[in-house]
């Protein structure tokens, strides 16, 4: 089965509502930042240390999640489209804090800021944060360009605990595989 | 135009047996399954076919209303699926997963175009027995023999068209060369909600026809592979 149509070839692409947009417009800029996450996040996946197991499946749900915003993020509010999509409700962002509370349970109290280091599968926490940031920004940006605030403030929601989620996870693999938090010495 | 958050995002199993085979066309022909209990699907939607670990995805042409479950196939002569499917017969069963897919008609103040060549009309088919009417339908064929469901579309359609391939001197209601030159040379300028259903080579030449003659038109696809 070939993937390729060759439709975008000349710089366009159909949102899920079916809008013809440019490949630069601010939408597929914000769903290609949750797609870059989603694979970050396979790659942390992919490190992680054999003793946190659980971490696995905790991260394939945020990567479906992150297939139901990036539909949301794909079509246009108000459009017949939207009626399909599955929706964001506050139980994923809900799901975050408790996976939250779970880590930062084990974790020293933070003393100032550390260093984006450490274990390999830590590392890759936090450029996932990163991103999940500059997809946060983007949301926000389209949000007020567009005027919607819903259904993309649930989308703000877990993007925001996301971001609070890899910060802590990071820190909770460095714990787990005895690497200690760097602090910035400034 | 909703389904079921569970329809496309976590397929249930079904068990069905055919009821009867009509032929279409050579190498085209309709298979009619029984409907499982508790089976829905909005218009447009497919189903997976299942033999053994090798599947197929179908649209179907019946109604979400209708009491069989009907799906238009082309057989290829190497393929894995089809040959065994068309030479199906009365009580034969498969198992299949669904509904799959979003092509599904969104009504709309614009006028909706349907393009399909071949079996891509079936998703029409379906969309036309729920009630959808008053479109433009241009369907890609070899030969006039390959009309399926002409009959619906007549009524349905305000403006129904034959697309014939080569080009042959048409009759009423056909037109001599393919369905993207149909876009490209007589369909009028307008606002438009395109849905296109058919082979790829096909949706990429009619979409980069329409960014062209239609900037602001909305595109549905639906790619059979």
């Amino acid at each position: 089965m070939k993937i390729y149509t060759g439709s975008g070839d000349r710089g366009k692409t159909s949102l899920f509502s079916g809008e013809r947009v440019s490949k630069g417009d601010l939408r597929i800029e914000a769903y290609g930042d949750v797609d870059e996450l989603n694979a970050m996040l396979g790659a942390l996946a992919a490190t992680t240390p054999p003793e946190a197991p659980e971490l696995g499946g905790e991260i394939r749900r945020i990567q479906s999640d992150l297939f139901h915003l990036g539909a949301w993020l794909a079509t246009t509010p108000d459009s017949p489209s939207a009626g399909m999509l599955k929706k964001l409700s506050e139980d994923a962002a809900r799901l975050l804090e408790v996976d939250i509370d779970r880590m930062e349970n084990g974790l020293p109290a933070l003393t100032g800021f550390i260093l984006p280091a450490g274990h390999r599968a830590a590392a890759w926490a936090h450029v996932a944060r990163t991103i999940c940031r500059r997809a946060e920004r983007r949301v926000v940006v389209l949000t007020e360009r567009e005027n919607h605030a819903e259904p993309l403030s649930a989308v703000l929601v877990y993007l925001n605990r996301l971001s609070d989620y890899l910060f802590v996870l990071s820190r909770h693999i460095n714990r787990i595989a005895g690497v200690e938090d760097i602090l910035w010495n400034p | 135009m909703t389904f079921p958050d569970k329809g496309s995002f976590d397929p249930s199993r079904y068990k069905t047996a055919v009821l009867q085979r009509r032929q279409l066309s050579p190498g085209t022909v309709q298979l009619d399954m029984v409907r499982p209990q508790g089976f829905e699907f909005t218009a447009g939607q497919k189903i997976r076919l299942y033999r053994g670990d090798v599947s197929r995805d179908y649209s179907l042409a019946s109604a979400p209303a209708a009491p069989l479950l009907s799906i238009c196939l082309r057989i290829v002569a190497k393929g894995v699926l089809s040959p065994m499917l068309g030479a199906a017969k009365k009580n034969d069963s498969f198992s299949f997963t669904g509904p799959h897919g979003y092509f599904v008609f969104h009504p709309s103040n614009r006028h909706a175009v349907f393009v399909a060549t071949g079996t891509g009309i079936a998703p029409f088919a379906s969309m036309c027995r729920s009630g959808v009417s008053g479109v433009t339908l241009l369907h890609g064929v070899r030969d006039l023999k390959q009309r399926y469901y002409a009959e619906l579309f007549y009524q349905s359609a305000k403006q129904y068209v034959a697309c014939l391939g080569s080009r042959k001197s048409p009759g009423q209601g056909t037109y001599p060369g393919r369905v993207t030159d149909f876009l490209a040379e007589k369909l009028p300028p307008g606002d438009y909600d395109f849905y296109l259903c058919g082979r790829r080579e096909m949706i990429r030449d009619a979409t980069l026809i329409i960014d062209d003659r239609f900037s602001g038109a909305r595109i549905f696809t639906e790619i059979f592979y």
